[in-house]
């Protein structure tokens, strides 16, 4: 095994196993070694989060492993960041997050975060406790082509619907897909409040979001899991 | 069998003893707009003031039919008399722990100033308490009343933050555990103080939900807290964890609860084989669908099959969303009552 694929080994083993700092050496280290920084994140710290996502859908990880996992990456993204914006790597799509009014839980949503931000996607995080309007106005400003709501609790979850009637209101609707998640949340009441998909988890966040990209967008050829954006 | 009172339909049925019916509970909240516009009270004066909190919460039984009352809608009384920021002033929200004192890793991790005594002198936690001393007045002994406390890892979330709570259940679990040692004294304090003002028993939220957290990490980190605390408590304690719990009711049941509230996403049946009858179990009315957003028919489905399946106290599953419309609240007390013994 050669020494760039002893780097990008240690990235998969120590991201896997949220070792934060050897995944921030071993990224400084691809880096000045000049290992290309698609390569490290593409061959190297995307695919231990799929793998950690896979575990967590197993029930063989939980939310402390994604954490620690999650962590770990995005010190090595921090290094990674300003030298993939020089590569001139298209994103792969925009994506409007948040956690609805009323609730002011962020863990599930900044999961999903890191992941969509993993796998390509450009990001904007409103945050918790996100009003109506705020989401509308984002979605004027940034035109994303997915919003991502989350709520994890019960008496949150119906704040889906005052979102979607918003957009609807702003005449927003139909230029994006909404996807939403959370703990208490189901796929039927998904669908009974009018959202394009359901996503019980980070990981299917990602699938679901470049599912529905490809819907609103046929002409935009998403990345499969995996592969470079 | 003759016709019980509602407390001691409760009380028995918490036994594990016969009953003339199954009892239909509030055990979180059944707090809703509806509910709020027949009794009067809304939030947040419901959350803030005993006497719109008593009144709201007796609604429950009185409005709609439920054999227990729970003035205590929010989970965040103990935590702004413990320092975080809650915004109680939303009328269309249950008010949450905004801030977390112990996220600054460099904060140290101690009970404010005064406790116990200064925190129950806060204004939050005295509502409750009085509310609960309203509600005794009135109701005397014919309707259960409960009162509600968060265990030391729900308190952990508020005071140190979720995230960085759980990434610490790996990284740091000294830190974890100093966290759970400081706060397991403010359950008993607040639980002492409910059942002097008259509360009949006491509902323990504490959230190490498989949502969350493997079940491993229940055994490890708060059995031994649940085992050393909960018989301090004078009364039945009855554990609320949300989510998929059914891999840990194994590690519930030895923790000296009375019964245990759960969620739809545990079925009945094999939840009530994990008890070993060593807990009584009560829930677990679908709330995101079926109480929000489905009909009549569809709650009278749902909790005779909880009934069939023989859990012993009818209730919602978690806090009710607001919007809940109050029929679907009325057919699970309507259900309980179609099942009395001839």
């Amino acid at each position: 095994m050669s020494v760039d694929d002893e780097i990008l080994r240690g990235l998969y083993e120590h991201t896997l196993r949220g070792h934060a700092a050897e995944v921030r050496a071993l990224t400084e280290q691809g880096i000045a070694r000049g290992i290309p920084p698609l390569d490290l994140l593409f061959r190297g710290l995307l695919p231990a989060l799929q793998e950690v996502g896979r575990r967590f859908e197993l029930r063989e990880y939980f939310v402390p492993e994604m954490l620690v996992s999650a962590k770990a990456l995005q010190g090595a993204l921090a290094l990674l960041r300003p030298l993939l914006a020089e590569t001139g790597a298209t994103p792969t799509g925009k994506i409007v997050m948040a956690t609805v009014k009323g609730d002011l839980h962020d863990i599930g949503k900044n999961l999903c975060n890191i992941m969509l931000e993993g796998a390509g996607f450009t990001v904007v995080d409103l945050g918790t406790n996100v009003p109506a309007e705020a989401v509308v106005a984002a979605v004027r400003e940034h035109r994303p082509p997915l919003v991502g709501f989350s709520a994890f609790l019960t008496t949150t979850m119906s704040m889906f619907k005052v979102n979607l009637d918003a957009l609807a209101r702003a005449g927003l609707r139909d230029q994006v897909r909404v996807l939403v998640g959370g703990a208490p949340v189901t796929p039927e009441f998904a669908r009974a409040i009018g959202a394009d998909g359901y996503a019980p988890d980070a990981n299917s966040t990602v699938r679901l979001a470049r599912q529905l990209l490809a819907e609103v967008r046929p002409e935009v050829e998403t990345a499969p899991e995996g592969a470079l954006p | 069998m003759g016709r019980m009172t509602s407390k001691a339909r409760f009380l028995a049925a918490l036994a594990g003893q016969p009953v003339d019916r199954p009892p239909a509970a509030s055990i979180v909240s059944v707090a809703t707009y509806e509910l709020m516009d027949l009794a009067g009270p809304h939030f947040p004066e419901a959350n803030v003031e005993p006497e719109p909190m008593a009144t709201l919460a007796a609604a429950a039984h009185e409005r709609l039919g439920f054999d227990s009352v729970m003035p205590i809608f929010s989970i965040a009384q103990e935590a702004v008399a413990l320092g975080c920021e809650v915004d109680w002033s939303e009328s269309t929200m249950m008010p949450n722990p905004a801030t977390h004192p112990w996220a600054d890793r460099s904060a140290p991790i101690r009970l404010p100033d005064g406790f116990p005594d200064a925190f129950l002198e806060d204004t939050y936690v005295r509502c409750a308490v009085e509310a609960i001393r309203l509600l005794k007045r009135h109701f005397g002994d014919r309707v259960m009343i409960l009162g509600k406390v968060m265990g030391p890892w729900t308190l952990s979330y508020h005071l140190y933050d979720v995230q960085e709570f759980l990434y610490d259940t790996l990284m740091d679990p000294d830190r974890v555990r100093r966290s759970l040692d400081t706060l397991q004294a403010v359950p008993l304090v607040f639980a002492k103080a409910q059942l002097e003002a008259g509360a009949d028993a006491i509902v323990w939220a504490d959230h190490a939900t498989g949502d969350l957290v493997r079940n491993t990490m229940y055994r490890d980190f708060l059995l031994p807290y649940h085992q050393a605390l909960v018989p301090q408590v004078p009364a039945p304690v009855i554990l609320h964890c949300c989510g998929p719990t059914l891999d840990r009711i194994q590690f519930f049941r030895e923790a000296g609860f009375a019964a245990f509230h759960f969620e739809s996403q545990v079925p009945p049946a094999a939840a009530l084989a994990e008890t070993q009858g060593k807990l009584r179990l009560a829930g677990n009315i679908n709330n995101p669908v079926t109480l929000f957003a489905r009909g009549p028919a569809e709650v009278r489905a749902e909790a005779q099959r909880a009934i069939d399946a023989g859990i012993h106290i009818i209730a919602p599953e978690c806090a009710v969303p607001l919007q809940t419309p109050l029929r679907n609240l009325r057919e699970i007390v309507q259900t309980c009552e179609a099942n009395r013994t001839r």
